[in-house]
């Protein structure tokens, strides 16, 4: 039993402090140096953090170029999908023009009464926003964490909390700020929660990312019921994001009031943070 | 000049599995399947596990650190994370490296298991601790489960790999 044990220790030793013909250093050595970062890192000293950030802005331009290849391989291979289906497509596009056509008249008509009401109840409309315009460098999923990263960061305006927006539609928000780069947190990661407000019978939920395809929607009312009528927008309870940016269509799915997200966010790839509301004079 | 030419090229063959190791940590290279929800792999603990084990001047204990680094740098994941689980993953391999006379398949990939378990106990105890990041346990579950499940289809593929440097060696 005892020379079980000193072979075991014999083993372990052996392994944490043996060196190869090349190699530098021990797995003892490298161990300990790895806690240091990690407590170094967790410690979030201001130097420690312009450090990161360096670090961080590199690494996301190396990684963006190196994944090129992998870029170009699925782009090709969507192009090709898209080719083969592409009479269906014009097909199907043909209806919708008509459809639209047919309700864009009773929208100009909403438009003018939805005015008029406006002015009467004094709300300000401020539905545009100032956005900046940025590229998906990087899109790499994991087990603990959905999140992109942008070619943008602190030069161009970018702050923590801010809106990103993918064709007009909520997709995240970021969490990480570099000099000229950040992380978006995608609304479906398990760790995204968003105050939102369900339309049109205007009930307050969160949005909480499951780290699926469909975030779930939190603390509706007992007895509220959905619709396929529901859409979800922002609330902006939290005084973080602006409210009335559209995100999703609720659905029931597993027996859980779910948003089907208008944008999905494994698939952007050009996005716009929202700096700030747009005044009237700039929205026009 | 022939002789370091084809030293050059047996280099060059030595090289690739820690190229692949460094460029699955730093690309978008994707393990993590989406459309199949619960379909994802650790293929970074695969490497490291087997390469420590079967040759391990092939990736250093350096180059495992440095892999571990950027990988929570792409991840967004606090610095030495990664780092410190893949060194325990190898901290395993080297152990069972020493403590083995004779390996063979069922035995690398049953210790397997203890590597995984370790690593993967390692990210989920820094994280939980130390960040306020929320983890999915079945998640990670399926990672780890799929990582345990495919090591035989890796380790098949890495060993005629490494039987061809080691002829070009030799030849």
């Amino acid at each position: 039993m005892a020379t079980s044990r000193d072979d075991f220790g014999i083993a372990i030793r052996s392994a944490l402090l043996q060196r190869g013909a090349r190699q530098k250093f021990s797995l003892f050595v490298l161990i300990l140096i790895s806690i240091a970062i990690f407590l170094l890192d967790y410690s979030q000293l201001k130097p420690v953090k312009v450090l990161r950030s360096v670090i961080n802005d590199g690494v996301y331009r190396i990684s963006a170029i190196s994944s090129s290849p992998i870029k170009f391989t699925s782009a090709t291979k969507d192009f090709f999908i898209n080719h083969l289906f592409i009479y269906e497509e014009n097909k199907k596009l043909k209806e919708e023009v008509e459809e639209l056509k047919k309700n864009k008249l009773s929208n100009s008509f909403l438009q003018t009464q939805n005015k008029k009401l406006q002015e009467v109840v004094q709300i300000e409309e401020k539905l545009s926003f100032t956005t900046v315009g940025a590229k998906i460098m990087l899109d790499k999923n994991s087990p603990y964490l959905n999140s992109a990263i942008i070619n943008k960061g602190q030069n161009s305006g970018i702050k923590l909390g801010m809106p990103v927006l993918s064709k007009g539609h909520l997709v995240g928000r970021i969490v990480e700020v570099n000099f000229v780069s950040s992380r978006i947190l995608l609304l479906n990661d398990l760790n995204s929660r968003i105050p939102v407000i369900v339309s049109p019978t205007g009930e307050q939920a969160i949005l909480s990312g499951l780290g699926d395809q469909k975030p779930s929607l939190e603390y509706l009312p007992e007895n509220f019921e959905l619709t396929e009528e529901n859409s979800v927008y922002t609330s902006g309870k939290d005084g973080v994001l602006f409210s009335g940016i559209s995100i999703g269509k609720a659905v029931i799915e597993d027996n859980r009031a779910k948003v089907k997200l208008f944008t999905d966010p494994n698939q952007i790839f050009l996005v716009n943070v929202v700096l700030d509301k747009a005044t009237d004079l700039e929205a026009m | 000049m022939a002789i370091n030419i084809k030293k050059f090229k047996n280099d060059l063959l030595r090289l690739v599995p820690l190229l692949f190791l460094i460029y699955i940590c730093i690309s978008e290279f994707h393990t993590q399947f989406y459309m199949w929800k619960i379909f994802s792999f650790n293929l970074q603990f695969i490497i490291i596990y087997y390469w420590i084990l079967r040759d391990p001047s092939i990736i250093g204990y350096g180059f495992v650190f440095l892999c571990g680094m950027i990988n929570d740098v792409v991840l967004s994941l606090p610095l030495g994370t990664s780092a410190i689980s893949y060194l325990f993953v190898s901290l395993v391999a080297a152990y069972v490296r020493n403590a083995t006379v004779r390996s063979t398949m069922y035995t690398d990939w049953f210790t397997f298991i203890i590597a995984i378990i370790i690593g993967n106990f390692i990210t989920f105890f820094l994280l939980t601790k130390f960040t306020e990041i929320e983890i999915e346990y079945s998640l990670v579950f399926y990672n780890s489960l799929f990582t345990f499940i495919l090591y035989p289809a890796f380790w098949l593929i890495f060993e005629l790999y490494k039987r061809a440097i080691s002829l070009r060696t030799y030849d």
